[in-house]
């Protein structure tokens, strides 16, 4: 079973977003903390793309599109833009060491890479004809 | 998403409730609701969580940013918050700085 959104790629649409990730979570059977885990991953690398992938000056559609695939045993989101290149998997190491840094010597920054990471069983980024493809997945823990 | 926030400051203790759903289309309202109780210079910060259903680490960020703008001499306590809140909180290891209570007397 496949279900897709796609939405303009600012702050507003998260909650569209939200939505959609909730209900396909629901439709793969998901449990409540996984649901959330989920949507806490998506909403933090929805919220990059908004927020830093699409320069003023970009040609053509700034949107976020996300399909997911529904299938016995797991959930995959594949999110995708066609923003300038980055690679989340580049970030991890440097978010992971700000979480063992106490808070009064923290940048203020970073983190939701860290917890989008944490939050699915599997992450992979591809970078395909000018898209940023980021394909979570989950697999079933079922309530 | 939807974010209410509402401030009070008695007794120089600064109290925020929060409800609905915090990240990065409404952190900034939390941000300035933050500096609002630090003008105040209350000697505790009180964050109610009972009715926030989720915070994405733009949530995080002002909490950070709450510590250090209230100052060292400032107890932040998170109060009443979600189990999957407060998993988010000890993961990214703010724990260490915030007080987490159910409730607060």
């Amino acid at each position: 079973m496949i279900e897709t959104l796609t939405v303009p790629a600012n702050l507003d649409s998260l909650k569209p977003i939200a939505e959609y990730v909730m209900k396909v979570a629901k439709m793969a059977g998901l449990d409540k903390k996984s649901m959330y885990k989920l949507r806490l991953a998506v909403d933090e690398l929805a919220t990059n793309i908004a927020n830093y992938a699409y320069a003023d000056d970009h040609d053509g559609k700034k949107d976020i599109s996300l399909e997911s695939n529904i299938s016995q045993d797991s959930l995959i989101i594949t999110i995708t833009d066609n923003g300038i290149p980055f690679n989340p998997t580049n970030k991890i190491d440097a978010e992971m060491e700000v979480v063992q840094k106490p808070i009064e010597e923290r940048k203020i920054g970073g983190l939701g890479i860290f917890l989008a990471f944490d939050g699915v069983d599997d992450f992979s980024y591809q970078r395909i004809e000018q898209q940023n493809i980021n394909i979570l997945t989950v697999y079933h823990h079922r309530d | 998403m939807a974010l209410d926030l509402t401030l009070t400051v008695e007794n120089e203790i600064a109290k925020i409730t929060l409800a609905g759903e915090l990240d990065g289309s409404n952190a900034a309202d939390f941000k300035t609701k933050i500096e609002e109780a630090a003008a105040a210079e209350p000697q505790k910060l009180v964050l109610y969580m009972n009715d926030l259903e989720f915070m994405a680490s733009a949530g995080l960020r002002v909490l950070v940013f709450s510590k250090q703008k209230m100052g060292a001499g400032v107890d932040v306590y998170v109060v009443g918050a979600d189990e999957m809140i407060i998993e988010t909180i000890e993961k990214t290891g703010l724990h260490h700085s915030l007080i987490i209570q159910e409730t607060f007397a």
